[in-house]
């Protein structure tokens, strides 16, 4: 059971790497919200297998979930910037 | 934009700033935006890294009352002064250098300013109340990353143990066939252990085997040294 500081730390962490960074950069290349959910989400399973060196059995669902769930909300303000602040 | 239309009157200034920052700019050019965007990114991620380099200091770890008697063990210790020179400080041990854990470290670490702010441990008696939980802590953590904290010195890879005590290379060939970590030996190395550690550490091993939430293959340096000495008994 992960406890609640571990928690923040592992959303603060990927807020702070590959999910959050990366994720709100593709984000603000689309205006579809889909794809840019998609790619968040894809950044954010990707960034969870990188760094567990692609080995399946030291990927923790939890990071995997919480990643994945970042990349999305990352990439899906990205998109709200792009719809906000360009014309294109 | 900077007036109110309907009665002339200036706007709220967080409205027309909002307003600003969303304005298509009219005078710049792309190339000037990303050039000035890709330079204000590197003076802001150098200081953020730089920052965040500055909390990794022993001067900033023990700049709180309530870490001045982990200091004060930890002078005594081999990992604050040796013959060869090496110093690890606190966060050599406390902090991983790998980013991703780095950063949860960091916001983790939160709980230290709230635990000094309260007055946790801010009397050598309550410091000795909660010296077993805040050593189980650690233990848990170390035992579920494989000590790699220590790892990042201290490798299987790289000891000779023809050249340690007789003691020492039987309990290192002992981890390495029983797949154990540094923690399950070397508890206390840097600081002082409350009454019944062990039982304590124990249960903190119980507890995770329970959940089985231990890595069950050995580390990679282990996989490789148990690989290396199979190719050599062939």
């Amino acid at each position: 059971m992960i406890g609640i500081l571990d928690l923040l730390g592992t959303v603060g962490g990927n807020i702070l790497s590959f999910p959050g960074i990366l994720g709100l950069a593709l984000g603000m290349m689309t205006r579809n919200w889909i794809l840019a959910a998609a790619m968040g989400g894809a950044v954010g399973v990707a960034e969870t297998f990188l760094f567990a060196g692609f080995k399946l059995a030291e990927v923790q669902m939890i990071d995997l979930a919480i990643a994945a769930l970042v990349g999305v909300l990352a990439s899906s303000v990205g998109c709200a910037i792009r719809h906000k602040g360009a014309t294109v | 934009m900077a007036e109110n239309s309907e009665n002339g009157k200036p706007g709220n200034p967080i409205r027309r700033a909002w307003n600003w920052f969303w304005t298509p700019t009219a005078v710049l050019s792309a190339g000037f935006v990303l050039i000035a965007g890709f330079l204000g990114g590197i003076m802001f991620w150098g200081g953020f890294h730089w920052t965040l380099e500055l909390t990794n200091t022993e001067e900033f770890c023990t700049s709180c009352h309530t870490m001045e008697t982990n200091l004060a063990e930890y002078r005594t210790t081999i990992h604050y002064s040796n013959h060869s020179g090496v110093r690890a400080i606190c966060s050599d041990c406390h902090v991983p250098h790998e980013w991703q854990h780095k950063l949860k470290a960091k916001i983790m670490a939160v709980k230290d300013v709230y635990h000094e702010v309260v007055g946790t441990i801010s009397t050598p008696e309550k410091y000795e109340a909660h010296r077993g939980d805040m050593a189980a802590v650690v233990w848990r953590k170390m035992k579920l990353s494989d000590s790699r904290e220590c790892r990042n010195c201290h490798n299987f890879k790289y000891m000779d143990f023809t050249i340690q005590e007789t003691r020492a290379a039987a309990e290192h060939q002992r981890a390495l066939d029983e797949n154990l970590t540094c923690i399950d030996c070397h508890q206390g190395i840097a600081h002082d252990l409350a009454p019944g550690y062990q039982e304590r550490y124990r249960e903190v091993v119980e507890e995770l085997q329970a959940s089985n939430a231990l890595p069950v293959a050995p580390s990679e340096d282990v996989a490789a040294i148990r690989s290396y000495v199979a190719d050599l008994a062939e």
